[in-house]
């Protein structure tokens, strides 16, 4: 057995190679200039196959390069600097891939900011990546409240929506107009448990009642949920909240409808839809729902000159993420060229306590305090079929929540700033 | 005049070890400067844990499909360890090894009364019930959302540089090796040889073959475990990745491919299959729909290769060749099992060393 230490030096040279293709990135990292490496880059990590792909998924990277585009019109010469990137990572919605991809991007791809990230679970493993990095880490399309919360910290911030936005919006509203039982199901990870918590807490508060709850496997890869639903008549509920998302969301639905649970007098509410799912599961399967959205293509032309531009590019019309994904990039490059640098520090003081007013943020502020962006948001209702007079026409604006109603107050939060 | 030449070719082996051991360190030391840190310390962790795979399959011929239910639960527990006691990383990592032990000792007991494929398969049945466990046991291991922030504590250091910590890390993953290195050249490694050609014969000169498997067995989880929880404090992270079977396949792949019953080869196998899972994952290599799988699909195809050309294994079949050069051992293809039997590797007239 020794004598197979003999050859040795021969497979040396191998090892060698190896190491050679991995292309010499070692050695302590060094910092410098006013621009980092005499570029901008922005990272942006998210599901670009899988369930989540269709609501951000390469169609948000698109949006982060619309942004650079314009934003290089905007400011031609003075721009602080010419050259900026969009680089692109898959996480496939396993917070550990999120883990090693941002690490990654931050190190090696040199990103000054990290946008975008769904899953909950992923984001989380993204903003500690931050902090330990102290680079910027926009969050758009995960929810969990967390990241302003316990787990907030410097270089993060929380663009778009939360649990507590959808929970305030749809649990409040479907629990005054009459639905008092609910039956809840969710996705059994960070996300799902944080929507659950969020509206057993605003439907008891509007005077309703958790009568059941029932976690589904992340992510469902089977995609069936008849156990989740078979079990909610026996409750008596008056509506069941699901708490899935995007292809879960889709998927559910089609059973509840197969199911027939609304002729067993259960009635569908949903804790977070994208207008993709609608686009996906047609608007008569979800005719009437009541939703909070966070944004809307079509609800004036401001938004629709947006969305004309993001259909020239990409076929589709914008779901909120793919919104939330231009204005969180649009508006990082602008701190940057405020501050004129993209020296993380220097950038998040420019961001802290900034209103904003653009085609996404109504009423915007990014708070200092928790680094949660708040904005106007929407309580909106699918339209039935016949209502819709073109593609992606399916929402009903019923009423706009003002940006200090919509997000949770900052008296509540348990983020500590200081302490990262 | 044969014993001279024998001696001689002793004498030679032991300049050749020497130079290879220092070799081998220099380019252990060196990893860091030349590839992505993190990436630097996954091969260091990934090689420990293959070569605990080799001690089972290539010197006991067991055959263990559930050896990431090792590597992850020491991850938990290293995790668990480091966060809730803060304790330094390296008595988390020991820590880890210890309780990937202790939970070996059963499923050994009942692993080892089947051998072949049906050993195959007990393990990868207790793997998958760890999986599930670690999956519905949020409350300690975060479910879905894995064990996030697991802090590297030692004697407040800061390790939070990838570059610093490979260094940090590294004699542990050293200790994990010698003592590795230490069976497989015991009087203890021998009779697992013997148990791997003819348990039979083994059984009938006296050696409680069943007792032998069992210690081999619980020796390996250790070694693994230390591995597992050293990637875990790496990477701030434990997640059901780690415990799920994609995990045991990997590492199985890792080991065969740098050649079973080689020790080392294990160590090659192991750079081999992260630098070619980071190269296609950073390269930007698209391969359309199969995108997703791309890492999958070439690691995938360079396994193909290697067990229809080199059933060796990378290091197998160096060794082997630079052997029947010196010595004119006529090349004969290897067991089903693709380790080269005894006979072969020690050939009779052999002087001992």
């Amino acid at each position: 057995m020794r004598r197979n230490l003999i050859p040795a030096i021969s497979t040396l040279a191998v090892v060698s190679l190896l190491a050679a293709c991995g292309g010499g990135a070692g050695g302590p990292s060094s910092g410098g200039g006013k621009i980092s490496d005499d570029k901008i880059v922005l990272g942006v990590i998210n599901d670009q196959t899988g369930i989540y792909s269709a609501l951000s998924g390469p169609n948000a990277v698109e949006a982060v390069k619309m942004a650079v585009e314009d934003f290089k019109a905007k400011h031609a010469d003075d721009a602080v600097s010419k050259n900026i990137e969009v680089v692109v990572a898959d996480h496939q919605n396993k917070p550990e891939v999120a883990n090693t991809k941002a690490q990654e991007m931050y190190d090696r791809q040199k990103a000054d900011i990290i946008l975008d990230v769904p899953t909950s679970s992923a984001a989380l493993a993204v903003a500690s990546q931050a902090l330990a990095k102290k680079k910027l880490y926009f969050n758009i399309t995960a929810a969990t409240t967390a990241l302003t919360g316990d787990k907030c910290n410097k270089y993060t911030f929380h663009y778009a929506y939360d649990t507590y936005m959808l929970a305030n919006g749809t649990g409040t509203t479907v629990t005054e107009a009459g639905a008092k039982n609910w039956y809840i199901v969710y996705p059994d990870y960070a996300f799902g448990q944080d929507m659950e918590k969020s509206f057993t807490k605003a439907i008891e508060t509007s005077g309703g009642k958790v009568v059941g709850k029932k976690s589904s496997e992340f992510p469902n890869t089977s995609g069936d949920f008849s156990s989740q639903l078979l079990q909610a008549p026996a409750a008596h509920p008056d509506v069941l909240g699901t708490m899935h998302a995007g292809g879960e969301l889709v998927n559910l639905v089609k059973q509840y409808n197969q199911f027939k649970l609304k002729d067993k007098g259960v009635g569908l509410s949903v804790g977070l839809m994208f207008i993709t799912d609608i686009h996906s599961l047609g608007p008569d399967a979800l005719a009437g729902t009541r939703f909070t959205d966070a944004w809307y293509w079509n609800f004036d032309q401001q938004n629709r000159d947006w969305a004309d531009k993001f259909k020239e590019k990409t076929g589709s019309r914008p779901s909120f993420a793919h919104a939330g994904n231009y204005s969180a990039a649009m508006n990082y490059l602008e701190a940057v060229q405020a501050a004129g640098t993209d020296e993380s520090d220097a950038v998040v003081k420019n961001l802290e306590g900034k209103e904003i007013n653009d085609f996404f943020l109504r009423n915007g502020k990014i708070r200092a305090e928790d680094h949660r962006v708040i904005h106007d948001v929407y309580l909106a209702e699918v339209k039935p079929k016949s209502d819709v007079k073109e593609d992606y026409d399916y929402e009903k604006i019923v009423t706009t929540i003002p940006a200090d109603k919509a997000f949770k107050p900052v008296s509540e939060s348990t983020c500590k700033m200081g302490q990262g | 005049m044969t014993a001279l030449v024998f001696r001689k070719l002793g004498a030679m082996s032991r300049l050749w070890r020497l130079v290879a051991v220092l070799g081998g360190l220099l380019i252990a030391l060196a990893l860091p400067w030349l590839i992505y840190p993190p990436v630097a310390m996954d091969i260091v962790a990934w090689a420990l844990f293959a070569v605990a795979l080799d001690l089972l399959l290539g010197f006991t011929g067991l055959l263990s499909f559930g050896h990431a239910a090792f590597w992850g639960t020491a991850a938990y527990a290293a995790g668990t360890i480091a966060i809730k006691t803060g304790a330094p990383f390296p008595v988390a990592v020991a820590g880890a090894a210890l309780v990937a032990m202790v939970l070996a000792v059963p499923i050994a007991l009942l692993a080892v009364r089947r051998t072949g494929i049906y050993f195959a398969m007990v393990t990868l049945a207790f793997a998958q019930m760890v999986y599930y466990l670690a999956n519905q046991w949020s409350s300690l291991t975060g479910g879905e959302n894995g064990l996030q922030g697991i802090p590297k504590n030692l004697f407040g250091l800061d390790l939070s540089d990838p570059f610093y910590f490979y260094y940090a890390g590294l004699p542990i993953a050293l200790i994990g090796l010698l003592i590795a290195w230490r069976v497989v050249h015991s009087p203890f490694g021998r009779v697992l040889v013997a148990i791997r050609e003819n348990p039979a014969r083994s059984r009938s000169l006296g050696f409680p073959v069943d007792r032998y498997k069992v210690m081999i067995f619980v020796i390996s989880a250790g070694l693994s475990g230390l591995a597992g929880g050293l990637y875990a404090i790496s990477h701030g992270f434990a997640s059901l990745q780690e415990v799920y079977w994609t995990t045991s396949g990997k590492v199985v792949i890792m080991t065969v491919l740098g050649g079973i019953g080689t020790l080392w080869g294990s160590v090659i196998g192991a750079a081999l299959i992260v630098q070619v899972e980071d190269y296609v994952a950073t390269s930007g290599i698209h391969l359309g729909p199969l995108n997703i799988t791309g890492p999958g699909l070439i690691t995938g195809l360079i396994f193909v290769g290697v067990v229809l050309l080199f059933r060796r294994g990378v290091w197998g079949t160096i060794a082997h060749l630079v052997r029947s050069r010196r010595r004119g051992v006529p090349d004969v293809e290897p067991h089903l099992s693709g380790t080269p039997s005894v006979a072969e590797r020690e050939p009779a007239v052999a002087p001992k060393s």
